[in-house]
């Protein structure tokens, strides 16, 4: 398992990265961003999307902070998790993911960019040559989704990150920065279709921080993970539910691993009238996993409404 | 009783009478130490059994080697004597060995299901610098494979690639990244054939079939062994009370081990091969190297590192150990191969993806009138072990119970996946679970308890089975008493609450395969040990037993401590390398423990006789006055007199040097003359019960196993701890195949998960409390009454699992893994069945006994007499399957029932009723072809 060569850039602050980034673009370069490594590593050890640079944000200080409103790109999940400076919702969701070995260096950021999966594509380059390979990842050969075939334009692996819906429950912000400067989106809106795009990165940019509304304290709630073991294993399925301590209506509901994004319900839950079972049935009707993780779609689609109950009991 | 030595004879004193030193009488330590403490320890008459005085009970009776007791090591918990080298990291695993000068090997693999190989080019990879050597098949015409009968590989693809994955060409370069350029360089031109991927496919007739056999080829199927048996008087079927049919579906698994394949191959300045590999049976890699490599033996010499977990995967004689070898001969310099773990998963030999089908009958008695099992296996691209796997699946459903009939059809198939081999509890494990789930039905439909209907149906100890298999120990019965006490079964079965439950299953397996396959055991021995010591005194071991994290290596140095009374640390046991071990036929059925040991035991004997005899020699007192400890030889009636384990061992040396034993095991004569019945003749067999716990999440169909209690009988424990250790650790593999491992081959016929994140083996969380208990039935000639503890345990806790999970939600599943998905989709389609709104409400089942219960408890409470009576050798009136029937056991019972068949082929009329497997009897072969079908 030998990954590729490329060149790792190591900048001390922000700004630095910027520069190095904007530079590579001038040259016309790709590059990937490297956090925890967590993700991207396995990925190019598989020979997947690999790019000639690496910027890495491992040696910029200061980004790793974890307060209750504010966390740090580079915040590792571990002390997400057993810090208790963040937010009990989003530390039960950090304490959730893969296992305590991955937990010390998968970061935050790395969480919320992480790659789309599918079985398809997360295999060696042998394997993906034997089936003339994807495309999400064709090597030139233009080849076609082997989850649905006879369709090229839509990307539907998917998204199974815990973090994301527990952030987009209490309203957070994602704080981004690149050469054009920073910029601030609600996480809610960060992800894009489709599993190729991932969400609304542009190149050269990253996610810096992602805060908290000022008032997320008075906030409650819970994630639910189906998964087949209890370490290691990515979310079959998830659902966050969040509200206001004593105030059922400010319910808001997201789920993840279902789709190439990870979604927000407020029209489901809007429709609902604050009835569990209705919001739990909209969001199934409303949500179409396809066949591309351990467990099939139709189990995943149906636990839904188990999960989503079962973060909204109180 | 010298105090040292002296340089010359003559006088002992070393001072002349004028007080000068005598010349040439310089005086010296006499060599060795003995062993780290000075004092001799007192007998542990803790560890020496009843009979010879001590306070061990023997409550199954004596052993043969009671009297070589020394209370040294054996029954002791001892930690493994590799362990230290192991958690310090200088054990040297496959891919830790390295040569001066080593290059890395890469292999090419096949990107189709199926295809011809029309041509391949090398120019490219040749032409890259760094490359040193390129191997295509032509290099390696010879075939191999693990069972001589069944020789269907070749080192690389000669016409054909097989399966995904399968090996086309070989590269070898100065480093990794070249060597994997160079493969990506080799342009391969394949004509794509049909393949087939669903084993029920494989026994239909096609144009190309994956192997061709010639004359014996059947049909042009691509079955590759088909089995009938039958046994028993099957008219009585009929009558039964109660049956059970269950039709099963278990996915491959695979055997998931910790260290993926590595070799490296090194022809040495004398032109010998030396192959340094993680095999469990380096016998078998030697001969198909000499074979595939055209040279003598001799001329290899097969090194075994440290094994990182082998579980029957890293058996067989592999492919690339042969493209090793053939690239460091071209290349002229050693040549390394370390797999990724995908290709693990394609060379595979995992347990056999099978569809099994049971029908179990019991009549009025509730004894068992039949057991008809039909099991189809997907044996992928090769044969590995499958002829002897296809057996399995059937001979060894054929205890621990009674029978009155059995009736078997198997075939084993090729498809084109990679493939399926030897797996811990080999052959055996999916038709057990069947069989076991479907005694729970059984005893439902008999209204009786589960438990007890099995301890009135049990085989007692020294019986034989309906096929002919040679029982001895069986410690089945307190197998299921102790988990049925230790579980607190009568408080719970049957009445947990919705979601929690309770099963149980139990298992049987061959403590050593009653053959040995490459020769015949009355002209050689299954295992030879050697034994040397020089004056040191330490204790050198020579065995081909292959350690592969099983205890094997320790289990040898306890029973050669425990018969020379010498501390562990004086014993080495040296198992690495062809060149200094004895033959041996490795490390799988389960025969290390039985058969080394037996062996180690003989040889320790020959020198404890040659020492006790020195001793008595220097005493002048009889040798049968004379007991051993702690390195020591003296007076049973005064230990002052006596001298040490170095003395002893010094003077039995004059006059020849080291002493050297050598000892043998072979087994003895047994078992029936049909065709195949050495399949599953074994020395012994082991017993087990294991009783689950589980937690159903109804809403998930998520299952949580809790507890397990698990009795397993080993006939002795020689080492209590590793004992544990394996019942512990075959849960853990046991739960994996019935909770979440699966090699899942998606639509196109891909393996979807070669990895482990994808491949699920559970982790710590997954774990249940599991409560060993070992039970010990004394095997009469098992070493000091041991038997396996390896495979065997691993068997009872798919069903046990399964019958929980049954008591839980009352909803019997037949397709493993049991994963969330088909639990949830069975309850949802149970509770639309029954118009069930919410899963909260799902009925649990409850048991109400029938009259049948007290009479089963009678039975098993008489046969529990019976059996502990035989046990202990107090009875020793022959049995035979069907003494519960009323046949008497002097006489065959096919001359005391007209019906009672003994059959290995199907008569013409059976050929239309028989089952999937069964099918493939409908074919004819090629040679019956020719004579004018």
């Amino acid at each position: 398992m030998l990954m590729p060569p490329f060149e790792l850039h190591h900048p001390q602050s922000v700004e630095d990265a910027c520069v190095i980034a904007a530079g590579l673009l001038e040259a016309g370069e790709e590059f990937d961003w490297v956090a925890g490594g967590t993700d991207l590593i396995p990925n190019y050890k598989w020979h997947i999307n690999t790019k000639p640079h690496v910027i890495s944000l491992a040696k910029i200080a200061g980004i790793d902070s974890i307060s209750l409103t504010e966390i740090g790109c580079m915040a590792r999940l571990h002390d997400l998790a057993e810090g208790g400076n963040a937010h009990p919702l989003v530390a039960e969701a950090a304490s959730k993911v893969a296992s305590s070995l991955i937990r010390r260096n998968a970061t935050l950021g790395g969480n919320l960019c992480l790659d789309t999966r599918c079985f398809w594509y997360n295999q060696t380059e042998e394997w993906r040559s034997s089936i003339d390979w994807c495309h999400k990842c064709d090597c030139g050969t233009g080849s076609d989704c082997r989850v649905i075939p006879n369709q090229n334009e839509l990307c539907v692996a998917t998204y199974q990150g815990d973090i994301a819906p527990t952030l987009m429950v209490l309203n957070a912000t994602a704080h981004l920065i690149g050469p054009n400067g920073p910029r601030n989106v609600l996480v809610n809106e960060f992800y894009q279709l489709d599993g190729m795009t991932r969400n609304i990165l542009q190149p050269g940019e990253f996610m810096l921080k992602v805060t908290l509304p000022d008032d997320v304290e008075d906030w409650i709630g819970a994630y639910r993970k189906l998964r087949v073991r209890e370490s290691w294993d990515f979310p079959e399925a998830g659902a966050a539910a969040a509200w206001k301590k004593g105030d059922r209506s400010t319910l808001r509901v997201a789920t993840t691993a279902l789709e190439s994004i990870p979604r927000r319900h407020d029209e489901e839950v809007a429709i609902s009238n604050g009835d569990v079972k209705a919001i739990c049935n909209a969001i199934y009707d409303s949500t179409k996993p396809v066949n591309n993780t351990a467990l099939p779609p139709r189990y995943r689609r149906n636990m839904i409404k188990i999960l989503v109950k079962r973060a909204c009991e109180e | 009783m010298t105090d040292g030595y002296v340089q010359q004879p003559g006088s002992n004193t070393d001072v002349r009478v004028d007080g000068k030193r005598v010349a040439g009488k310089i005086k010296f330590n006499p060599p060795g130490s003995g062993g780290s403490r000075p004092e001799m320890a007192d007998r542990d008459m803790d560890f020496i059994p009843e009979v010879e005085g001590g306070n061990e009970s023997q409550p199954a009776g004596q052993h043969l080697h009671d009297k070589y007791r020394t209370g040294t090591s054996v029954g002791k918990r001892t930690p493994l004597v590799d362990g230290n080298a192991k958690v310090t990291g200088q054990a040297w695993y496959g891919d830790d060995v390295r040569l001066p000068n080593e290059i890395i090997g890469r292999i090419v693999r096949s990107p189709h299901h199926y295809a011809k190989v029309k041509s391949i080019d090398t120019s490219k990879a040749e032409a890259l610098p760094g490359v040193l050597a390129v191997s295509t098949g032509a290099d390696a015409p010879q075939r191999f494979g693990v069972l001589p009968v069944t020789k269907d590989e070749h080192a690389m693809a000669v016409e054909k690639v097989r399966h995904v994955g399968d090996l086309v060409a070989c590269v070898a370069a100065i480093d990794e990244p070249t060597a994997r350029e160079a493969a990506a360089l080799i342009e391969v031109e394949y004509e794509v054939l049909d393949a087939v991927h669903d084993p029920k496919k494989g026994l239909l007739d096609v144009d190309d079939p994956i192997h061709w056999r010639g004359q014996y080829h059947i049909g042009s199927t691509n079955v590759q062994k088909r089995v009938f048996q039958e046994f028993g008087d099957r008219s009585k079927l009929e009558q039964a009370r109660a049956t059970h049919h269950g039709k099963w579906k278990f996915m491959g698994v695979n055997h998931g081990f910790t260290e993926p394949h590595a070799v490296v191959a090194h022809w040495d300045s004398n032109g010998r091969l030396q192959l340094y590999t993680p095999q469990q049976v380096p016998h078998y890699a030697h001969r198909a190297l000499a074979t595939v490599l055209d040279v003598p033996m001799h001329q290899v010499n097969v090194i075994r590192t440290f094994v990182g977990g082998g579980f029957g995967g890293k058996s067989d004689p592999f492919p690339h150990e042969m493209c090793a070898a053939i690239l460091a001969r071209k290349a002229g310099r050693p040549v390394r191969i370390t797999f990724d773990r995908e290709e693990v998963f394609w060379v595979n030999r995992g347990r056999h993806p099978s569809h099994i089908e049971v029908q179990m009958f019991a009549d009025e008695d509730a004894r068992i009138s039949g057991f008809e099992i039909d099991a189809l296996i997907d044996g992928g691209g090769f044969a590995s072990f499958g002829h002897v796997t296809s057996y399995y699946n059937g001979v060894l459903a054929t205890a621990p119970y009674e029978l009155g009939s059995f009736h078997y059809t198997g075939a084993r198939v090729w498809t084109n996946k990679p493939a399926s081999g030897a797996m811990r509890g080999h052959g055996a494990v999916n038709t057990r679970c069947a069989i076991e789930v479907g005694m729970d039905d059984l005893a439902e439909k008999l209204q009786v308890d589960p438990i007890d209907l099995r301890l009135a149906n049990l085989l007692p100890p020294h019986s034989k089975t309906i096929t002919g298999f040679r029982i001895t120990s069986n410690g089945m019965r307190q197998a299921l008493e102790r988990v049925r006490e230790g579980s607190q079964w009568d408080s719970k079965f049957r009445k947990l609450p919705l979601g929690k439950g309770i099963g149980i299953g139990c298992g049987f397996f061959i403590s050593g395969s009653g053959l040995p396959i490459h020769w015949d055991p009355n002209k050689f021995p299954h295992a030879t040990v050697h034994i040397q010591i020089d004056m040191d005194g330490g204790v050198t071991v020579h065995t081909g037993a292959a350690d592969i994290g099983q205890g094997s290596t320790t289990a040898i140095a306890q029973v050669v401590a425990e018969v020379l009374a010498l501390p562990l640390e004086m014993i080495h046991v040296r198992s690495h390398e062809s060149d200094t071990s004895p033959v041996d036929l490795g490390s799988y059925s389960s025969r290390v423990t039985f058969m080394n040991a037996n062996a180690a035991i003989s040889a320790a004997l020959e020198i404890r006789e040659q020492l006790v005899d020195a001793a008595s020699g220097i005493l002048d007192m009889p040798a049968e006055y004379l007991i051993l400890n702690d390195r020591r030889i003296y007076s049973k009636r005064d230990p002052a007199i006596g001298v040490s384990y170095l003395e002893a061992l010094h003077k039995s040396q004059e006059d020849k040097g080291a002493l050297i034993a050598s000892g043998a095991y072979r087994t003895p004569p047994m078992g029936g003359v049909h065709k195949g019945a050495a399949a599953g003749l074994a020395p012994a067999y082991s017993f087990s019960a294991y009783v689950a716990e589980v937690d159903v999440d109804v809403e998930t169909g998520l299952i949580k196993c809790t507890d397990v209690w698990a009795a397993h009988d080993c006939g002795k424990a020689l080492n209590p701890l590793a004992v544990e250790g394996q019942i512990i650790g075959s849960c853990h593999m046991g739960l994996g195949q019935v909770l979440s491992e699966q090699m899942v081959y998606g639509r196109t016929g891909h393996l979807q998960n070669p990895n482990l994140l994808d491949y699920k083996i559970p982790s710590v969380h997954e774990m249940p409390n599991v409560t060993p208990i070992i039970i010990e039935s004394c095997d009469p000639e098992g070493p000091f009454g041991a038997k396996e503890a390896g495979e065997g345990p691993l068997l009872p806790i798919l069903p046990a699992v399964v019958n929980a999970v049954y008591d839980a939600i009352g909803i019997r599943i037949n397709d493993l893994p049991l994963t969330p998905d088909k639990v949830w989709a069975a309850i949802a389609k149970k509770m639309k069945r029954e118009d069930i709104a919410e899963a909260q409400d799902l009925p649990t089942p409850r048991l109400d006994f029938s009259e049948l219960q007290q009479k089963i408890v009678q039975r098993s409470s008489q046969h529990g007499g019976r059996d502990s009576r035989r046990q202990r050798s107090e009875d020793t009136d022959p049995y035979i399957n069907g003494v519960l029937f009323g046949f008497d056991p002097t006489v065959p019972p096919e001359d005391q029932d007209g019906d009672w068949k003994i059959a290995v082929r199907p008569t013409s009329e059976q050929l239309e009723g028989l089952g999937l497997a069964g099918s493939a009897w409908t074919k004819i072969e090629q040679r019956k072809m020719e004579d004018g079908k």
